[in-house]
C-alpha cells in the first residue's frame, strides 16, 4: 500500500488523540476517492468509528488481503435492507449507543420498518427506503448539524428528491401529488424556513420522520382526525409561537367549534380540519377577500348567495372578512336564527342602525324564522305525542323531513340578504308543518275518539250482555217452575 | 209481523221440512255438571272464528299482496280509511284469542277425555283444525312485510327445512324460492285467504254436524249416573249462554284492539341486519324456545333435526290419542295420560313464559 508522509502524520495525529488507528482510512484516504473524503467529515468517525464499523473487514492490519477477507468479517458496500440492517446494529441497541454516549432514541430501524417507506420497493427486494436514502452514506452529519441532509432546513430538499419526481412517485402512487415543494414554498413555513429559520415548520414536523406513515392511516399525524392535534403541537405552544406573535388558543376554540366536535367528538371525517381552510403545503391563513370561496368549498350555496349579495360589495368595500364577520373563525358554532334579526348580540346590528332599510329587514327575516322553528317544533311535539299514543302518523313523521329541509333552506337563502326570497323558502316549510300539525291533531282527536267510542260500544254490549242474562235466568226459572209443576 | 214470519216458516217447511229439525233441536239438551264451563269454548273459537272471516274480508278490501305494496297497503288502511285501525287490531287479536280459545277447547276435550268412543273423528277434524289455524297464523304474521315478520318467517321456514329428505324441497315450496322474498308473501296471502280457509270450512262443517249429530260428551266420571244427570236444552238456553260469552269476548276484544293496538313496524328490508328480538308469535315460542336450547348434536343426530322431529312425533301420538287410549274407551280414566298432559301443558306454559323473557 502506497503511504505518503503526510498521511502518516495525519494518522499519527489522530492516533495521539485518543483514536484507534483506521488502516481502511488510511488507504483509501490515499487513494483520494470520495467516500474517503467524506467519511473525514462524518459523525461515525469523529466518535472513533471506524470504516470496518460498517463494512467489515480488520482495520488494523496493514495488508489489504489480510484487511478485506471475507474471514476477517468484510462485507464490502452493504446493499439493499443490508444498509439498515448495518446502522441497526448499532442504533437499535441502547447499549452501543449508550457506549458511544449518545442520546439518540434506538428504535428508528424499527419505526422505519413498519412505516410507508419501509414498504417493499418497485424490485421486490428491498424496502423504498434506506437510512442512507435520507441520512446519506460517508458524510452523515448530526441532526442539528446545517450540513445534514435531514436538518430542518434541508430536509424539504431531501424529501423532494423523491416526492417532486414524477416518475419516481408515478411508480408507487400515480395519484400521489408531486407538488408538495413548490406549495410548500409559498406557504407561511416554507417562506420563513427559506429564510433561514429552521423553527418552522418542515416535512417531518407534520408527517414524522422515521414512523411516516399514509394520510389514510388512522395512526398517521396527519390522518384528518389527527391533523388539529399535529398543527397545535407548535400552534399551542406559547414559547414557540411568541416570537410571531400568534395567537395559541386555536385549538381549544376549535375542538369545541361545531367543526371541531364533528371532526374529533364524531369522527365525522367530512368536518374540516385546520388544512381544510388552511392548506396543508401550502398554508397560509385565507386572506379577506377569499373566506367565502374557502368556507364554500364545503358550504357552496351559502358562498354563492353570499357573492350575488350586496353584502358582498360591501364587505369588500370595507375589507371586512366575509363569512367570519358573523360566524367567527376557529371556534364557529352551529349557526342558528339568534345571528340575525335586531336584537342585542345579533350580527346585523353590528353594522346595521336602528330604522334603516335594512335594520328592518333584518327584524323581519328573523320573525320570519323564529316562525318556521316554532311552527315545526309544534308539528313535531304533535307527531311525536300521537305517535306515543299508538297512533298511526308515518306520513306525518316522513313530511316532518320536508319542514326541516326548508329550515335548513331558510338558513341558507338568508346569505342572499333577500327578504322575498327568504319569505318564499320560509313559506314553503310553514305551509308543510300546518299540514302536518293538523295530521297530528287529527291523529290525537281520533285517539280521544276511539276511546269514547270505545266507551259507548262497550256499555252498549254490557247492556245486551246484562239484558241477555236476565233473559236467561227468566227463561231458566218459567223451566224450572214449569218442571216442579210437572212431577 | 208474527203473520209474515209464520207464513216464511210454512214456506221453507214445506220445501225442506223444517219440523224435523226444529223437533231435532227441541230434543237435543247439554250435561251440566262441574267441568260444563269447558263446553263453551268450541262455541268462542267458533265466533272468534267468524270474526277472523269477517275483519279478513274486510282487510282484503284493502290488502295487496305485493313486496311493494303490502307495507304500504296495511299503513294506508291504518291511517286512512275510516275504521281501518279497528278492523286490522281486532283482526290481529281474535287471531290470537282463537289460537288460545281453540287450545283451552283442544285440552278440556284431551283431559274430559271427550275424544273417546265414538267421538274420534270429531277430535281428528278438531286436531286438523287445530294446525289449520296454526297455519293461519303462520302465514298471517308474514303478510303485513314488516321487518319482524320477515325475520320470523325466515326462522320459522328455516326450521322447516331441517326435516330429512322433505325438508329442503317443502321450505323451497313454502318460500318459493330458496330465500324469503315476495314469491313466499304471495304465496302466503294464497294459502291464508284460499287454501286454508277452504280447507278449514270443510273440516268445521263436518266439526259441527258431527256435534250436533252426537251431542255433547258426558264426563268419564258422570257416565254411570248419567240418567240423574241436570240437563239445560240446547235451544235456546245453551245457545243463549253461548250468545252471552261471544258479547263478553266482544268486549275484551275492542278493548284489546282500543287499548293495545297491533303495531305495524318497519317495513321489511332482506338486506337490512337482523332486528333484535325476533321471535314467533306466542303459540310457537315453546317450540321455538326447545330448539333454541336443544343442543347441537345428541349422540350423531343434529339438534334441530332430532328437536323438530321429537315435535312431530309428539303431535302424531297426540292426535291420535283417541286410537290409542284404549282405557278411556271402557269408561276409564288413565292417570298416566291425565299426568302427561298436565306435564305438556307445564311444558308449554314455562318454556313459553322463558322464550317471551327472553
Amino acid at each position: 500500500m502506497k503511504q505518503t508522509p503526510l498521511f502518516l502524520f495525519l494518522v499519527a495525529l489522530a492516533a495521539s488523540a485518543g483514536k484507534a488507528a483506521d488502516g481502511c482510512l488510511e488507504c483509501h484516504a490515499a487513494l483520494g476517492d470520495t467516500p474517503s473524503k467524506l467519511f473525514l467529515r462524518d459523525i461515525h468517525h469523529a466518535n472513533g468509528i471506524p470504516c470496518s464499523g460498517c463494512h467489515g473487514g480488520d482495520a488494523t492490519s496493514s495488508d489489504m488481503e489480510q484487511a478485506m477477507s471475507t474471514k476477517a468479517g468484510f462485507v464490502g458496500r452493504p446493499v439493499g435492507d443490508s444498509v439498515s440492517v448495518v446502522c441497526a446494529r448499532c442504533h437499535s441497541s441502547g447499549e452501543e449507543m449508550k457506549h458511544l454516549h449518545s442520546s439518540i432514541p434506538v428504535g428508528q430501524f424499527e419505526l422505519l420498518q413498519q412505516s410507508v417507506h419501509g414498504k417493499r420497493g418497485t424490485d421486490g427486494r428491498s424496502r423504498i427506503a434506506q437510512c442512507t436514502t435520507c441520512h446519506g452514506a460517508h458524510g452523515i452529519a448530526a441532526v442539528n448539524d446545517p450540513r445534514s441532509p435531514v436538518h430542518p432546513r434541508n430536509l424539504v430538499t431531501t424529501c423532494s428528491r423523491c416526492h417532486s419526481d414524477a416518475t419516481y412517485m408515478r411508480s408507487y402512487n400515480p395519484a400521489l401529488p408531486v407538488d408538495q415543494r413548490e406549495k410548500y414554498m409559498t406557504s407561511v413555513h416554507g417562506k420563513r424556513n427559506a429564510a433561514g429559520d429552521s423553527r418552522a415548520a418542515e416535512c417531518a414536523s407534520c408527517h414524522g420522520s422515521h414512523d411516516i406513515l399514509p394520510v389514510k392511516d388512522v395512526r398517521s399525524a396527519v390522518y384528518p382526525t389527527n391533523i388539529p392535534r399535529t398543527c397545535a403541537k407548535c400552534h399551542s405552544d406559547a414559547a414557540l409561537m411568541k416570537a410571531y406573535g400568534i395567537p395559541t388558543d386555536q385549538y381549544e376554540r376549535y375542538a369545541k367549534s361545531v367543526h371541531g366536535v364533528a371532526l374529533l367528538e364524531r369522527n365525522d371525517l367530512g368536518a374540516p380540519a385546520c388544512n381544510s381552510c388552511h392548506g396543508n403545503h401550502g398554508a397560509t391563513p385565507p386572506g379577506v377577500a377569499s373566506i367565502s370561496k374557502v368556507c364554500g368549498t364545503c358550504h357552496a350555496l351559502n358562498s354563492e348567495l353570499f357573492s350575488a349579495s350586496p353584502h358582498k360589495k360591501a364587505f369588500d368595500a370595507l375589507r371586512v372578512p366575509e363569512c367570519e364577520s358573523c360566524h367567527g373563525n376557529h371556534g364557529i358554532m352551529a349557526a342558528s336564527a339568534a345571528l340575525i334579526g335586531t336584537e342585542e348580540g345579533t350580527t346585523c346590528v353590528r353594522c346595521h342602525k336602528d330604522g334603516s332599510a335594512a335594520y328592518v329587514a333584518a327584524g323581519t327575516m328573523r320573525r320570519m324564522l323564529d316562525s318556521l322553528e316554532s311552527e315545526e317544533t309544534r308539528a313535531k311535539s304533535l307527531v311525536e305525542d300521537a305517535e306515543q299514543k299508538g297512533m298511526e302518523v308515518s306520513e306525518a313523521k316522513f313530511r316532518l323531513r320536508e319542514i326541516r329541509q326548508a329550515r335548513l333552506e331558510s338558513r341558507t337563502t338568508v346569505h342572499a340578504f333577500d327578504q322575498a326570497k327568504l319569505t318564499g323558502v320560509a313559506a314553503k316549510g310553514i305551509a308543510v308543518a300546518g299540514w302536518v300539525s293538523a295530521e297530528g291533531e287529527r291523529a290525537i282527536d281520533d285517539y280521544y275518539f276511539r276511546r269514547v267510542g270505545l266507551g259507548v260500544s262497550t256499555l252498549i254490549i254490557t247492556i245486551l250482555a246484562v239484558t241477555l242474562y236476565l233473559y236467561i235466568r227468566r227463561i231458566e226459572k218459567a223451566d224450572r217452575r214449569q218442571k216442579t209443576t210437572t212431577t | 209481523m208474527k203473520g209474515i214470519g209464520q207464513k216464511l216458516y210454512h214456506w221453507l217447511d214445506e220445501r225442506v221440512h223444517l219440523d224435523q229439525l226444529v223437533e231435532f233441536m227441541d230434543k237435543k239438551s247439554v250435561p251440566m255438571h262441574r267441568g260444563s264451563i269447558w263446553y263453551y269454548f268450541g262455541g268462542v273459537s267458533l265466533f272468534l272464528f267468524i270474526v277472523q272471516v269477517v275483519t279478513g274480508i274486510l282487510l282484503l278490501l284493502y290488502y295487496k299482496g305485493s313486496e311493494q305494496l303490502a307495507f304500504e297497503s296495511i299503513q294506508f288502511l291504518m291511517s286512512k280509511v275510516s275504521f281501518g285501525w279497528l278492523v286490522r287490531s281486532v283482526h290481529s287479536w281474535s287471531a290470537n284469542l282463537f289460537v288460545l280459545s281453540a287450545m283451552i277447547h283442544m285440552f278440556s276435550v284431551f283431559f274430559e277425555r271427550a275424544y273417546r268412543f265414538p267421538r274420534e273423528l270429531t277430535w281428528l277434524t278438531g286436531m286438523f283444525m287445530f294446525f289449520l289455524a296454526l297455519g293461519f297464523g303462520f302465514s298471517g304474521y308474514l303478510l303485513p312485510w314488516n321487518e319482524l315478520a320477515l325475520f320470523a318467517t325466515k326462522v320459522g321456514t328455516e326450521i322447516v327445512g331441517v326435516v330429512p329428505g322433505i325438508g329442503k324441497p317443502l321450505m323451497i315450496l313454502l318460500r318459493g324460492g330458496p330465500e324469503v322474498s315476495g314469491a313466499t308473501l304471495s304465496r302466503f296471502f294464497g294459502f291464508h285467504v284460499a287454501v286454508l280457509p277452504g280447507i278449514f270450512v270443510v273440516l268445521l262443517t263436518i266439526h259441527l254436524l258431527l256435534v250436533q249429530r252426537q251431542g255433547m260428551s258426558y264426563p268419564l266420571r258422570k257416565e254411570e249416573e248419567r240418567e240423574s244427570l241436570k240437563t239445560i236444552p240446547f235451544f235456546p238456553n245453551f245457545l243463549l249462554r253461548d250468545l252471552l260469552l261471544w258479547l263478553v269476548v266482544l268486549n275484551v276484544l275492542a278493548i284489546l284492539a282500543v287499548f293495545f293496538p297491533w303495531e305495524l313496524g318497519r317495513k321489511a328490508d332482506a338486506f337490512a341486519p337482523a332486528p333484535a328480538g325476533i321471535r314467533p308469535e306466542w303459540y310457537f315460542l315453546f317450540m321455538f324456545q326447545t330448539l333454541k336450547v336443544f343442543p347441537a348434536k345428541v349422540w350423531a343426530i343434529d339438534g334441530d333435526v332430532l328437536g323438530v322431529g321429537l315435535f312431530a312425533l309428539a303431535g302424531i301420538l297426540w292426535t291420535l290419542v283417541p286410537f290409542w287410549d284404549r282405557k278411556s274407551r271402557h269408561g276409564e280414566k288413565g292417570r298416566l295420560l291425565t299426568w302427561t298432559g298436565i306435564g305438556v301443558v307445564l311444558y308449554i306454559l314455562v318454556l313459553t313464559v322463558i322464550g317471551w323473557l327472553a
